[in-house]
């Protein structure tokens, strides 16, 4: 495999689990209609064990929910690493018990694990992400098509650049 | 009344603050520690099977879930009367050293750490793991994460998925080892022993050879005189995986020993309107509000509260490592033979790798023991289902898991006293401490303000956002510090 969908969030906290709902879209297009050396998972995790998840991949495409006043929720964005270092990075790309997702990749950098150079974020803005349930809200799960949409379209992207 | 506000700002903006409230002359009279809201976890359980909730709760944390995985299994156990065979109980033990042995390791060197191995007073952007792997170097940095990767390695292939298991059965565990995955795993164990005792020697070479760690480390400021509280057993050691709940008082005395299944009967929850999270106590000593001493129910359950509740540790290794902590920390014997509990905060740290030497010997005894390749881990479930208490040491505390249901195995009720959530009040007077080593007659030292806060709850290893029933985000901190009127005299943030 050489690369690998991470759909991150809580499906259990409403719209937090915009990433992992996006994940699971993206594997069954992926079914119909594969596309070569593409592994999906899902993961509630931040920091230090996100970037070991990568490890040995060479493309990770991160779907995370993203708690973004200014846009409206719902909004499917294109992020890249170093749009976490300004503003507030969407939510599972860091861990509350070890390092951000930046820091963390730079410590695994250094400490010589092979980790992919090309991470993309594709993330949803949310509304709730405060009550339990397993239904976002409305706007936010008419957006999962999209943003899986979005996601395919890297990978296809990925594809192309590979051959 | 001047405030001091300082927001660690979660998900939740406005939401979650450290408030700190000086009195007339200046000085910090109260602080508060207030949590954002996550609301409906009981609610949302409620009306589901009860056999989903290993693989439900154990997604209320991004950090621990194979700890409240096994809280669940275990509460299920006793839901449906099923006693887990010899072999069942060591699998999952072993399962649960693995989880431990990576998550020390973690607090150590990514969280805890920082703040002795770079320093207390080295700036915020070094004192994390790059700073960490700067100073100890690139292959001690490796051996941190090759820690971490392989005992995840270990989470995965017992556990059933790579981050969030899914082997917990009522009596059982869904996957048997074979053997040449029991040799792989006696082979990581012995590695993990070799790097606890490397991480004991590197904190003896940093911290205590260094009198001005050691100083911080005795001083007032970060010390409380609570009960202490952790499970043990049989033989009063710690235990993580089972045993019973001891609580010893102040000066090292018994106050209680339980069934985890009757905490209702000794830990009653208090109410504070500013926050949504319920402060435990001790409810035979009762609740005198937030101070520490011997009448005052407020308890601490860490890795320094377990040691302080046990007689010895139950492996060789990390024995030696509990007599060495005792002495030097000053410790007298009692006549009953205990050491008197240490009260200083920030040797929790120090206790944290005692107990990874602890879980990596104890993961090694259970890879060699011939129970261990027991194929015949799934029993049969065909009892009624009704009541059923959870209960293990999380690395961040005693964590209990209570559900009923009806007959059908449908539940009625849950309750969940999480791991950070029997800190709570502790970390609430350590916060206030720590503020007044900082706050005097209205002078606010602002540098150093921050850490200095933050240094006392880290040692806890807060889980906020589990604690009100949610995954963690990040949490930077924001201080404002305001006057008399509630004007803005000072801010930081980062």
């Amino acid at each position: 495999m050489t690369t690998l969908v991470i759909g991150l969030g809580n499906p259990l906290l409403t719209d937090d689990g915009v990433g992992v709902l996006t994940a699971r879209a993206v594997q069954e297009a992926l079914a119909a209609h594969p596309i070569p050396a593409v592994e999906v998972i899902e993961a509630s995790v931040g920091g230090l064990r996100l970037m070991e998840l990568m490890a040995g991949y060479r493309r990770v495409v991160l779907i995370d929910a993203w708690v973004e006043d200014t846009l409206p929720p719902g909004t499917v964005c294109r992020l890249s690493l170093a749009d976490l270092e300004r503003g507030r990075p969407p939510q599972h790309l860091a861990s509350a018990h070890d390092a951000t997702l930046p820091t963390a990749l730079a410590a695994g950098r250094r400490l010589g694990l092979d980790l992919p150079e090309d991470i993309v974020i594709v993330a949803v803005t949310v509304g709730n992400v405060t009550d339990f349930g397993e239904t976002p809200t409305t706007a936010v799960l008419a957006a999962v098509p999209q943003a899986a949409a979005a996601v395919l379209a890297e990978l296809r992207k990925g594809a192309s650049n590979l051959r | 009344m001047k405030r001091i506000t300082i927001d660690p700002i979660t998900r939740l903006e406005g939401h979650g603050k450290i408030e700190i409230f000086l009195d007339e002359q200046g000085n910090v009279a109260n602080a508060y520690f207030q949590i954002p809201e996550l609301r409906g976890f009981e609610r949302f359980c409620v009306g589901r099977p009860a056999e989903e909730m290993p693989n439900i709760t154990n997604r209320i944390c991004g950090v621990c879930p194979e700890a409240h995985h096994m809280a669940a299994t275990k509460a299920l156990d006793m839901l449906y009367h099923i006693e887990p065979s010899p072999a069942v109980k060591k699998l999952r033990e072993l399962f649960y050293m693995a989880f431990y042995c990576a998550d020390h390791t973690t607090h150590f060197y990514a969280l805890g750490g920082p703040d002795f191995v770079v320093g207390p007073d080295a700036p915020k952007a070094e004192r994390n793991i790059l700073g960490v792997i700067h100073k100890v170097g690139v292959a001690i940095g490796r051996q941190v994460i090759d820690m971490r990767m392989r005992n995840h390695h270990v989470i995965q292939l017992m556990g059933g998925r790579r981050v969030h298991p899914v082997a917990g059965l009522p009596g059982g565990w869904s996957r048997a080892l074979t053997d040449p995955e029991r040799a792989e795993i006696e082979a990581i164990a012995r590695q993990n022993v070799d790097f606890a005792l490397f991480s004991l020697q590197l904190f003896k070479d940093v911290v205590l050879s260094n009198p001005a760690y050691m100083e911080m480390i005795l001083s007032d400021a970060y010390t409380h005189r609570t009960y202490s509280m952790g499970m043990v057993d049989a033989q009063n050691c710690v235990n993580f995986y089972d045993g019973l709940i001891r609580v010893v008082d102040p000066d090292g005395n018994e106050w209680v020993k339980y069934h985890p299944r009757d905490y209702a009967q000794h830990v009653a929850e208090r109410v504070e309107p500013w926050s949504y999270l319920k402060f435990p106590y001790l409810k035979q000593v009762g609740w005198k509000g937030f101070v520490d001493g011997p009448d005052s129910g407020i308890y601490c359950a860490t890795p320094l509260s377990r040691l302080n509740v046990s007689d010895r540790m139950a492996t060789p290794r990390a024995q030696e490592a509990f007599e060495a902590f005792y002495e030097t920390l000053g410790s007298k014997r009692l006549p009953n033979g205990r050491y008197q509990p240490v009260h200083y905060r920030l040797a929790t740290h120090w206790a944290r790798l005692i107990e990874l030497l602890f879980a990596a010997e104890r993961m090694l005894e259970l890879a060699l023991d011939p129970d261990i390749l027991d194929p015949d881990v799934r029993p049969v479930v065909n009892t009624v289902p009704d009541e059923g208490i959870g209960c293990v040491e999380a690395p961040r505390g005693t964590l209990t898991h209570h559900y009923r249901t009806d007959a059908r195995g449908i539940l009625t009720k849950v309750n969940l006293i999480v791991g950070t959530t029997n800190n709570y009040a502790a970390m609430a007077m350590s916060i206030k401490k720590a503020a007044q080593s900082l706050i005097r007659n209205g002078v606010v030292i602002t540098d150093g303000l921050l850490n200095r806060i933050e240094m006392a709850f880290r040692n806890y290893d807060p889980c906020m956002s589990c604690a009100t029933h949610a995954l963690p985000g990040q949490m930077p901190l924001e201080v404002t510090v305001r006057d008399a009127e509630g004007r803005v005299v000072a801010h930081l943030s980062r």
